[in-house]
């Protein structure tokens, strides 16, 4: 069948892709701890209609120089995970943290696997319990008793609280950060949440302020690192060629139209 | 049967090819680094007894452009563009050299320094370039990557590797069937070549020159069927006028 049919539908499919993609970060502009996605074509493979070389007629010295080969098309690669910091919000909240740096927080989830999370929007449960604002448990457990008043986190992640009656803080706990060699190949499970894959490595497990894992900033939050401008454009350009690949469908489809109704 | 219906049949037919590959630099115009197709027209004379009267067309792939596309600024550490004409190698999954423009690289768990294809990028020495765990990671403008150990206490970077950059003669260029660039022409030594990191090269489909290509495919189409159906027409005229009644 026509081939150039086929074609521009692969181009459309990518574009539709891509729209997705950009959607789903400007849908995300303002979700705290969410890392933008690009979404990355590659052409189709070629296909050799004529082989450069061939005889072009009987006399052997006649020979096609270069050929035919036709491309069929674009694929859609997948969505690459851009993980550069967002903009600090500071909210005063002294249950939330931004992490400075390239580490995650841990939580488990209600079957308890970890999953890993760059929104510090901290809660405490009903148990007392310091968990994700979905809810899951912060890993390792952090419990604030329900007499304390005061919560510091300091930047090394210890968390304290101010007893009534007592003149020092009493350490509570301690938060810890988890780092990936290749954070890009993360896979997203939503609400926030990371889950470790084979193209992401293993998570190493350490405290704020070690190594490269960042330091944790009490009363703030890290905010998305889509930039709106980037993805209004990147839609524009989405639009437009999703519309000239609209028109190549058309342009087949008339083509084809026109050999059914003159011959 | 009529020769002219043969011979306009051929002109639809190169037409029909000649769309889809029109078809697939439209379907590329966001594909970063995709280099689009030129695509001509021949006419092959059919030698013979008698008067030459019969040419036939035939569409083929005479090069692809590679004239740069326009550079976008991502500003991610791990996109990289060489300029003018430049090229930086990576290896095809057949084991060969191929040559991309621009990469959007990343690192495997492995420590692989991969395109965005997965396909590895080869230092100055043809080989695969890995990297420790890395804070890190920034590209020099002569292609050296230099990374910031994991471990590191200080901000002192260390280097790892260099690009492989050559500089190959445009004309010896060929694009193969998984799209890929190849150099056809002899060894290439290493070269002085410039890289910028945080930015990536577009496709360099030029759009409205091939919408405009697309309506004139589409135009040259019907003008081809139109001639079948004048062909049609003839033979109808023929037949009416020998028949027996």
């Amino acid at each position: 069948m026509e081939r150039a049919l086929y074609v521009a539908k692969t181009g459309l499919e990518g574009q539709s892709f891509r729209l997705a993609a950009i959607s789903n970060n400007i849908a995300n502009a303002n979700t705290y701890g969410f890392k933008s996605g690009r979404a990355e074509f590659e052409d189709l493979m070629y296909q050799n209609v004529r082989q450069p070389g061939a005889q072009a007629t009987q006399d052997e010295a006649n020979t096609l120089p270069s050929g035919l080969q036709l491309g069929t098309g674009v694929k859609a690669i997948g969505v690459q995970k851009i993980f550069t910091e967002g903009n600090a919000m500071i909210t005063n909240n002294q249950l939330d943290v931004m992490i400075q740096g390239k580490g995650f927080l841990r939580a488990l989830d209600q079957n308890g696997n970890i999953l890993y999370t760059r929104d510090g929007s901290l809660q405490v449960n009903q148990n007392g319990d310091l968990v994700t604002s979905s809810g899951y448990l912060i890993d390792p457990n952090i419990n604030i008793p329900q007499n304390v008043t005061e919560i510091t986190i300091s930047s090394d992640g210890q968390v304290a609280g101010q007893e009534p009656g007592n003149t020092q803080p009493t350490v509570l706990g301690q938060l810890e950060l988890s780092t990936f060699i290749n954070p890009a190949g993360l896979e997203s499970v939503g609400q926030n949440f990371y889950k470790e894959t084979l193209a992401s490595g293993t998570p190493q497990d350490k405290n704020p302020e070690t190594d490269e894992a960042g330091s944790i900033l009490q009363g703030a939050l890290e905010s998305s690192n889509v930039n709106t401008v980037e993805e209004l454009v990147s839609m524009i350009e989405a639009q437009r060629t999703y519309e000239m690949n609209s028109k190549v469908v058309s342009a087949a489809d008339g083509m084809m139209k026109y050999l059914n109704n003159n011959v | 049967m009529d020769r002219m219906l043969y011979i306009a049949m051929s002109g639809a037919k190169e037409v029909a090819l000649s769309q889809a590959n029109n078809a697939n630099n439209l379907a590329n115009a966001t594909t970063d680094g995709f280099k689009q197709d030129f695509n001509q027209f021949r006419a092959m004379h059919v030698e013979g007894p008698g008067w030459n009267s019969r040419a036939y067309a035939l569409d083929e792939r005479s090069g692809t452009d590679f004239t740069p596309g326009p550079i976008k600024v991502t500003g991610r550490d791990l996109d990289v563009v060489t300029k003018e004409n430049g090229f930086m190698a990576v290896q095809a999954p057949d084991g060969s050299e191929a040559l991309v423009r621009s990469a959007s690289m990343h690192v495997t768990p492995e420590g692989d320094l991969v395109d965005v294809r997965g396909d590895p990028v080869l230092n100055e020495g043809g080989s695969p370039i890995n990297i420790p765990p890395a804070k890190k990671i920034s590209i020099a403008s002569d292609g050296t990557i230099s990374f910031l150990p994991a471990d590191s206490q200080t901000n002192i970077m260390v280097t790892a590797d260099q690009l492989r950059l050559v500089e190959p003669d445009i004309k010896n260029l060929q694009k193969g069937l998984d799209g890929y660039i190849r150099n056809t022409g002899g060894n290439l030594d290493q070269a002085i070549v410039k890289v910028t990191s945080g930015a990536l090269e577009t496709s360099n489909v030029n759009t409205v020159e091939a919408l405009t290509n697309m309506i004139e495919l589409s135009r040259k189409y019907e003008m081809q069927v139109k001639m079948m159906n004048t062909s049609k027409a003839h033979a109808q005229k023929s037949d009416s006028l020998l028949s027996l009644s």
